[in-house]
């Protein structure tokens, strides 16, 4: 065990713990007049010096940063630390943990045809990661119910965690249900196919929505987009709708990478709201990859003026909900042109400061295209034609190689 | 854009303000206008006044002071994301080879004979035998432009007039705008036979403006993806003639003897005009130059001489702006390729300053790896021709165009094993993204496969 990493670990749960006791409001500003989304001041401090532990600790890294001519002593600010791509982690093992202390691995959703990226856990990551994604997402998906009895009813359209070890979402899924739900009802209604895909149990999906509408405990759905269109295609298909019990939510992630059937979000939340009966603003977007250890909410649950954007002073309009990560999380909107930190309203490659990385990397150069909004960014799609990989895939769908 | 701030007068669909929207009913009256006009207009002209307006519209395209080519260099940039340099470039490359002589070549080639689309003609071999025949084009042409790059529309055009076909073509949305010059100039030039073309644009899918093409189509040319042709091949009706042309990739082949210092210049010379004519974006543009190792020069060392050369292009012929999700893209590879550099001697980049310009990625791994193109090449060693085909496996079939630099005497014989492997066109370095007209589209007669016989036995 690392003493130095873990001792950075212990201080920075610490930390998530009392920052999730802080009730977001509007736009704080930190020293260097930033936006952030909370009053994390010394985050300069502890990125610097996660950054020096991880140069040390983190061999690929290190590389990296090496030649780039990058070291801890000559940097002076977060936003030097340098930028490992998330393709990396499919070609590297970007662990400070040594693989005998490994006691998970969280691979990126993908075809089979693609090598997955891997991002290493010990007990201890895993104890980070939980702090962290619980913290945010009780501030985001359960505020109301934050110091209450949690005895929701869950439904993930997910398999469960010991079919698919190495999804970090379940992971997340499960932390969630472990901490929030004390029934001992099925919560986990996905499966998975022999192709690796997942599906859903409709049959059990339709008992546990019937079984949820008996004045009981809201409800709470947890699933990617695109299971959610599987669930809501099966509901239109019968037409049949539900109308979950009030203070039920949903929280949908994730696009719909080589999926059959892609539906525009405004769509999809929509269709939830007549098919679930769950209005737009207990509808919440994540926005999170294997490769992190904090989620982004693009609202608080039950938070109408986020989603009208009425009385917001500090947005400027049209206020689009817009994606915000926790305190111990930086984002940086960057030129694809320049590599340069982009002006505000232009459109950049996503980079994210995750101090929770605590024993991977900590900044981390998405291939998602986003642009800065208030304190928080907006997701407008993906770079094109990023990766290097298998020809047919390239050939496929592909809009550059033509005649 | 509305032609009205092009001064240009409301000819095609795709001169309608933008947000006029296409009904079927439009459509099919057009297709209606379109083959009447043909009858009237097109049906009953000569060959040699067809190759006279077409070669006479390209000289004009040539000429600097062409109203057409003025709006092109001036609206183009911002139109097409190509640079003003790339654009007079790429204009100059496609319309010099319009000539007279050319299309007579082209029709000699297709045909045998250059009359055989106005009368029974034979060639001599056909009169000893008593035969004769006669060509006949398809009444109604539609073609489903792909749009990256404007030549192989602008080809499909000047061929479906040869073969005096009423023409729709149907551009991919946001690519209208080059396809839509040429043929404004064909109309200023011969108003009866601009009224026998229709240009259009729409995203491609909609299925109702499609229906009625496809209903009134004798033949049917596409560019795209498989699935894409596929998709437009089960919608066809059983008489209508298809013609796809699928994704194609293309790569280069130094061979060891040419590489020595005082020849490297002029061949990464030539390379660079393949990577910057219209920025690598057709299909003919290379994605990988294997180097073979062995020579005066390492194949790391050409990859270096190539960037420099791509850097010095860019100040005469810059490549242009891109959409962010294409700049990320570049972006986003340089990232990985930055990484790998860094683990492993085997990986090598250079790459311009604050922009995405160009990239070059050397990689001692052999195998054909895609571009993310817009300048971004990949250099890669290998032993022999034999040993790149091998590594090439996965786009066998595929290829389309390999430009090679390589002794005279050993030409012919690379060029052979190539076209044994698959490879449809063989040119040197420096010519890949400008075939000749008399080309063969993937290896088809692009004229020839649009008409059909008729036979005469003589008595």
């Amino acid at each position: 065990m690392n003493l130095e990493l873990s001792d950075f670990a212990a201080r920075l749960r610490e930390t998530m713990l009392s920052e999730g006791r802080v009730i977001r409001g509007p736009d704080l500003k930190d020293e260097d007049g930033d936006s952030c989304s909370s009053s994390l001041r010394n985050f300069d401090a502890l990125a610097l010096e996660l950054f020096a532990l991880q140069f040390r600790y983190n061999a690929a890294y290190r590389k990296l940063c090496e030649a780039q001519g990058v070291t801890p002593g000559i940097i002076e600010h977060w936003k030097q630390i340098p930028a490992m791509p998330t393709t990396a982690f499919k070609e590297l093992e970007l662990s400070c943990i040594p693989p005998e202390e490994r006691t998970a691995v969280f691979h990126s959703s993908g075809t089979a045809e693609q090598k997955p990226s891997r991002h290493f856990h010990s007990v201890e990551s895993l104890a980070v990661y939980e702090a962290s994604l619980w913290s945010w997402f009780a501030q985001n998906v359960l505020p109301d119910l934050r110091f209450t009895i949690y005895d929701l009813r869950l439904i993930c359209l997910s398999p469960p965690p010991e079919q698919v070890p190495h999804s970090s979402l379940v992971h997340m899924f499960e932390t969630v249900r472990s901490r929030a739900c004390e029934s001992a009802d099925r919560s986990f209604f996905g499966t998975v196919a022999s192709d690796g895909s997942w599906s859903l149990d409709f049959d059990a999906v339709l008992a546990a929505l019937n079984s949820s509408l008996v004045p009981r405990p809201p409800s709470l759905v947890l699933g990617t987009a695109f299971s959610f269109v599987h669930l809501l295609d099966f509901l239109r298909e019968r037409d049949l709708r539900f109308r979950l019990p009030p203070g039920s939510r949903v929280m949908e992630t994730g696009g719909y990478k080589n999926r059959s059937r892609a539906m525009p979000k405004e769509e999809l939340h929509m269709v939830i709201t007549e098919r679930l009966g769950i209005s737009r603003e207990n509808i919440v977007c994540e926005y999170g990859m294997s490769e992190l250890s904090s989620q982004a909410y693009d609202s608080v649950a039950g938070d109408e003026w986020r989603v009208t954007g009425k009385a917001v002073s500090c947005h400027p309009s049209p206020v689009t909900r817009h994606f915000r990560f926790p305190p111990w999380v930086r984002v940086q909107i960057v030129s694809p042109e320049t590599g340069q930190e982009v002006a505000a309203r232009e459109t950049g490659l996503i980079r994210v400061f995750d101090l929770a990385n605590v024993f991977s990397v900590m900044t981390v150069q998405t291939e998602d295209l986003g642009v800065r909004r208030g304190d928080g960014f907006e997701f407008t799609g993906r770079a094109l034609f990023a990766e290097p990989r298998g020809c047919s895939l390239m050939m496929e769908g592909s809009a550059l190689s033509l005649p | 854009m509305p032609s009205k701030e092009m001064n240009l007068p409301n000819y095609f669909l795709a001169d309608l303000p933008p947000e006029a929207t296409l009904s079927p009913v439009m459509l099919s009256e057009a297709c209606q206008t379109l083959k009447r006009n043909r009858e009237r207009y097109l049906a009953g002209r000569s060959t040699h006044q067809l190759v006279k307006v077409l070669s006479d519209v390209a000289e004009a395209w040539m000429k600097p002071d062409n109203a057409f080519r003025k709006l092109v260099l001036e609206r183009g940039p911002a139109e097409t994301g190509f640079s003003c340099e790339t654009l007079k470039r790429g204009l100059d490359d496609f319309f010099r080879q319009v000539t007279p002589e050319n299309l007579h070549a082209l029709l000699v080639q297709e045909f045998g004979n250059a009359r055989r689309l106005d009368a029974v003609t034979a060639t001599e071999v056909e009169q000893k035998l008593s035969r004769a025949a006669m060509a006949v084009g398809p009444e109604f042409l539609v073609h489903i432009a792909a749009g990256n790059i404007p030549n192989p529309t602008w080809m499909s055009i000047i061929l479906g007039l040869l073969a005096r076909s009423a023409q729709f073509v149907k551009c991919a949305s946001g690519s209208a705008f080059l396809p839509r010059l040429f043929a404004h100039s064909l109309y200023e030039a011969d108003p009866k036979l601009g009224a026998c073309l229709e240009i259009a644009e729409w995203r491609g899918g909609s299925v109702a403006l499609e229906d009625i093409l496809f209903g009134e189509a004798d033949c049917v040319t596409a560019t795209g993806s498989d699935q894409t042709l596929a998709a437009i091949r089960s919608r066809l009706p059983a008489h209508a003639r298809f013609l796809g042309y699928g994704h194609r990739v293309s790569f280069g082949f130094v061979a060891r003897e040419v590489l020595s210092r005082s020849n490297a210049p002029r061949i990464t010379a030539r390379v660079a005009d393949d990577v910057v004519a219209w920025n690598q974006l057709g299909c003919l543009s290379p994605h990988v130059i294997y180097v073979q190792s062995g020579g005066e020069l390492s194949p790391d060392k050409f990859a270096e001489l190539l960037a420099e050369e791509l850097e010095r292009r860019e100040q005469t012929e810059p490549r242009g702006e891109l959409p962010a999700s294409h700049a990320a893209g570049i972006a986003s590879r340089r990232g990985i390729y930055e990484v790998r550099a860094a683990h492993s001697p085997e990986t090598l980049m250079w790459h311009s300053q604050e922009s995405t310009a160009w990239t070059v990625v050397f990689e001692a791994d052999p195998r054909f790896q895609v571009s993310c193109l817009n300048r971004f090449i990949y250099v890669k060693p290998v032993k022999d021709l034999t040993e790149l085909l091998q590594h090439a496996e996965v786009v066998r079939g595929k290829v389309s165009t390999v430009g090679i630099a390589s002794p005279e005497h050993q030409a012919e014989e690379l060029a052979a094993q190539l076209a044994r492997w698959g490879a449809t066109r063989v040119c040197p370095l420096g010519r890949m993204q400008n075939p000749p007209l008399t080309w063969r589209h993937d290896g088809r007669p692009a004229l020839g496969d649009l008409v059909t016989w008729t036979d005469f036995e003589m008595q």
